[in-house]
């Protein structure tokens, strides 16, 4: 069977046009005096429609998960828990030995060991992790997923610039921060379209009673009407329920992408029977079909107060199961080096062992994963005390991390939003340097 | 009966968390330690300074310590999967024995010291929700102490944390994540007899992950051996919460599995609980473990009416008791918060009650 060509989605071409840059550039060249042609006869646009289009998947560790559990083991210390480590395929690297399938693809994974933020807490930490800024009220910056809808995203997509698969429709903070407001400034549009476990597309199916032509006939009267609405009232609004209602609207033609009953069930077998790896499965087929940004969430089971080892002994098999099918899977398409794989929480957990068995909150130092697009495999930075009780080598905070996801996914982290009215604002602030270390 | 009551009599401060405790020769005292090692533990009343010495050292969380009179050694297991087999008059070890490839998570011995279970198991994903996948070898063996040799190995769904003999030593009951108990009899060799099925001792986590939490990680046979007490945590929906009901069950199984009792809800707080003792008079047992809300995490309960008769806070998790041979005093071990590395600090506890009954 011919692999799907990821250049597409839903079948239209002009999804090969990265919007964004195709706004930009409409706004920086004289476009007025050119042809439609000649516009792409223009060297910056050629440009343009020669990249490829970046994808983005997030393995969204909600809860903080454990260092030592996973990336930066400290065995026979009194913080290093019952978990050896085990060595790598890169020499001198090791993992928990909780971790043995990316270990054998170290090669292919970059790991940050020096994360240093300042959020404790939950709330402040997911917001913090999704945000790459602290808050400054009243202005709501935009979560990561929807800057990379925006700016991956396809002119006009059927399939949503912002996926997020989420089986667990609880998770207390992180319940609440899915409800808020996750695009911010940009609008609703690049909010995310939530699906999984509980969550389906529902209805999405043309009646039978109306026909293909009614339905594009209804569909053209209403954008008339809709348009005309927003542009008389000069309603931003609206302009916002209009997209949401477009994206609706491009969802009965997407549903079935949707389907993980439509995957092969020898796939299913390989992520593993849970929630979180059938989604993260889910995740990579999307991606195939187009997807610019893709979020794999499943509550917040990494949150171990309670249990850290207990919980840890299935978790992180399962993680690194999900990761090593991940990339192996995006490899074998020809995807990885277009794709850029995150495996991440909002902070990490601590070093020493509270009285329920768990581990706490540990923004100190904290360790997260890349594969893919513009990282490079192998690559480890960063380094923590003997306890893993502070970084003593490349401390990295979250503008750190944010300057690294838009550089690798070629966007200039230090470029401005465009936002009328708006205080001038930098998708990553102060300037704030990528971790140079792990770009390829 | 004049109701029992506990009144602190010393407590002991040791490098790590106390996972288990045993009386030996002499009535010398060991304890295995979440840092692997095996210690001799002095219970003198007089302020020696540090009152313990480590024997032997494992590899990972030293999870039991047992002493078998009749073999004249102790055995301890560990998170490393490894059986020790030491003499306490040289302190070395004298014979390890690969039980496992994943922890040891309980080991008992038989009541004439000849034999001693160890159970194990990985929580794996086995399915959409998280259920535990199949075992990928015996979750329950029972080796000879005398030559090391495995004699039995059974069958169960891990993890596997608890296990218990009989008192007459024919029986051999183990309990999982998932409330669930099976019965063997050791005379005919090794058959099931009965299984417990008993999901209030685990929570599927709804709140904050799906995941199974919980399990039955004491159980312990009654006097008379007609009935059997589990021990752990109510269900709960937010696992990383540690919030279920501090519970007790006991059972019978002679006719089929009944639950026969339970701690009632007036008196009980929130909390793991991690250990079952029975007083040597049989009347009246202990169960203790972590408080989460509530006023107690060490109690009483009279075998017959199951009632609470007395309960204290003991200001720190519980994870092993035992009660001294001739009942007049509890040992209970466990620990504080571990704290920072440079801290330094001795977190594991064994504290001494004086019991009047």
């Amino acid at each position: 069977m011919p692999k799907p060509d990821p250049s597409q989605n839903c079948g239209s071409p002009d999804h090969n046009i990265h919007r964004r840059k195709f706004l930009q550039g409409l706004s920086a060249g004289a476009i007025s005096s050119m042809s439609f042609a000649g516009l792409f006869g223009a060297p910056t646009f050629a440009e343009i429609a020669n990249k490829k289009q970046k994808h983005c998947i997030l393995l969204w560790l909600c809860g903080g998960p454990s260092q030592f559990e996973t990336w930066d083991p400290k065995p026979g210390t009194t913080t290093g828990g019952p978990f050896k480590s085990i060595p790598t395929s890169v020499p001198g690297t090791h993992f928990s030995e909780l971790l043995p399938k990316c270990a054998s693809i170290a090669d292919k994974l970059a790991i940050v060991r020096s994360m240093h933020t300042k959020a404790k807490e939950h709330t402040e930490g997911i917001n913090l992790l999704q945000r790459g800024h602290a808050p400054r009220p009243p202005f709501t910056r935009p979560t990561m997923g929807s800057v990379l809808a925006q700016q991956l995203g396809q002119l006009d997509s059927k399939l949503p610039n912002f996926i997020l698969l989420d089986p667990c429709p609880e998770g207390n903070e992180f319940k609440g921060f899915k409800a808020g407001n996750w695009a911010g400034w940009l609008g609703a549009e690049y909010s995310p379209v939530r699906v999984g476990g509980d969550y389906k597309i529902p209805n999405a199916n043309r009646l039978d009673s109306i026909s293909e032509d009614d339905h594009e006939a209804r569909e053209a009267l209403r954008k008339f009407f809709s348009k005309k609405y927003e542009n008389d009232r000069k309603s931003s609004a609206a302009g916002s329920w209009n997209a949401t209602f477009e994206r609706v609207n491009g969802l009965m033609s997407c549903a079935h992408l949707f389907d993980l009953e439509r995957i092969p069930q020898a796939d299913r077998d390989r992520y593993g029977p849970g929630a979180f790896g059938q989604h993260a499965l889910l995740a990579r087929t999307l991606v195939e079909e187009g997807a610019p940004f893709v979020m794999v969430a499943n509550g917040m089971p990494w949150d171990s107060h309670v249990f850290n080892h207990e919980i840890y002994q299935m978790v992180v098999p399962d993680l690194d199961n999900i990761i090593f099918q991940l990339t192996k899977d995006l490899e074998d398409r020809g995807m990885l080096e277009d794709t850029l794989v995150i495996a991440m929480g909002e902070f990490g957990r601590s070093p020493w062992i509270n009285q329920a068995r768990g581990r706490d909150h540990f923004p100190d130092a904290w360790s997260l994963a890349m594969a893919g697009g513009g990282v490079q495999g192998g690559a480890l930075v960063g380094a923590t005390d003997k306890y893993g009780a502070e970084v003593i080598e490349d401390p990295f905070n979250e503008e750190n991390l944010f300057a690294t996801i838009f550089s690798a996914l070629d966007i200039d982290p230090h470029s401005e939003f465009e936002i009328d009215g708006f205080p001038t604002f930098h998708h990553v602030e102060n300037k704030a340097a990528p971790i140079s270390q792990i770009l390829s | 009966m004049k109701s029992p009551s506990l009144k602190k009599a010393k407590e002991i401060k040791l490098p790590s968390h106390v996972l288990d405790l045993t009386f030996g020769p002499g009535k010398k005292l060991y304890a295995a330690c979440l840092d692997g090692g095996i210690y001799e533990v002095s219970t003198s009343f007089k302020p020696l300074g540090d009152n313990f010495q480590e024997i032997v050292r494992h590899d990972n969380y030293a999870s039991g310590i047992n002493w078998s009179a009749s073999q004249k050694t102790l055995i301890s297991a560990s998170y490393d999967g490894d059986l020790k087999w030491i003499d306490p008059k040289e302190k070395k070890e004298s014979k390890t024995v690969k039980a496992h490839t994943f922890w040891s998570w309980q080991s008992r011995l038989s009541p004439d010291g000849r034999l001693i279970a160890t159970t194990t198991g990985q929580y794996l994903c086995g399915g959409y929700k998280y259920e535990p996948a199949p075992e990928t070898e015996p979750s329950v063996k029972v080796f000879d102490v005398a030559t090391g040799e495995l004699r039995h190995s059974f069958p169960h769904t891990p993890p596997v944390q608890s296990v218990a003999f009989s008192n007459d030593g024919k029986i051999l009951a183990a309990g999982n994540l998932m409330g669930e108990v099976i019965l063997w009899d050791l005379t005919k060799d090794g058959k099931e007899i009965a299984r417990i099925e008993t999901p209030d001792f685990t929570g599927w986590g709804i709140i904050k992950g799906h995941y199974y939490t919980g399990g039955v990680f004491d159980l312990h046979f009654a006097p008379d051996d007609q009935s059997l007490y589990l021990v752990g945590m109510g269900s709960t929906t937010d696992p990383a919460a540690g919030n279920g009901k501090q519970l007790w069950q006991k059972f019978t199984w002679k006719d089929g599995p009944k639950k026969e009792g339970a701690a009632a809800d007036g008196e009980i707080g929130q909390g793991l609980m991690e250990t079952l003792a029975f007083h040597p008079k049989g009347k009246f047992f202990l169960m203790a473990g972590r408080l989460f809300k509530g006023n107690w995490n060490a109690a009483l309960f009279d075998h017959e009416s199951g009632s609470r008769l007395h309960q204290k806070n003991i200001g720190f998790r519980i994870s092993t008791s035992a009660f001294t041979p001739d009942g007049k005093r509890l040992f209970l071990g466990g620990g504080a918060n571990q704290g920072r590395p440079s801290e330094k600090k001795k977190w594991g506890r064994i504290v001494i009650y004086d019991v009047s009954s």
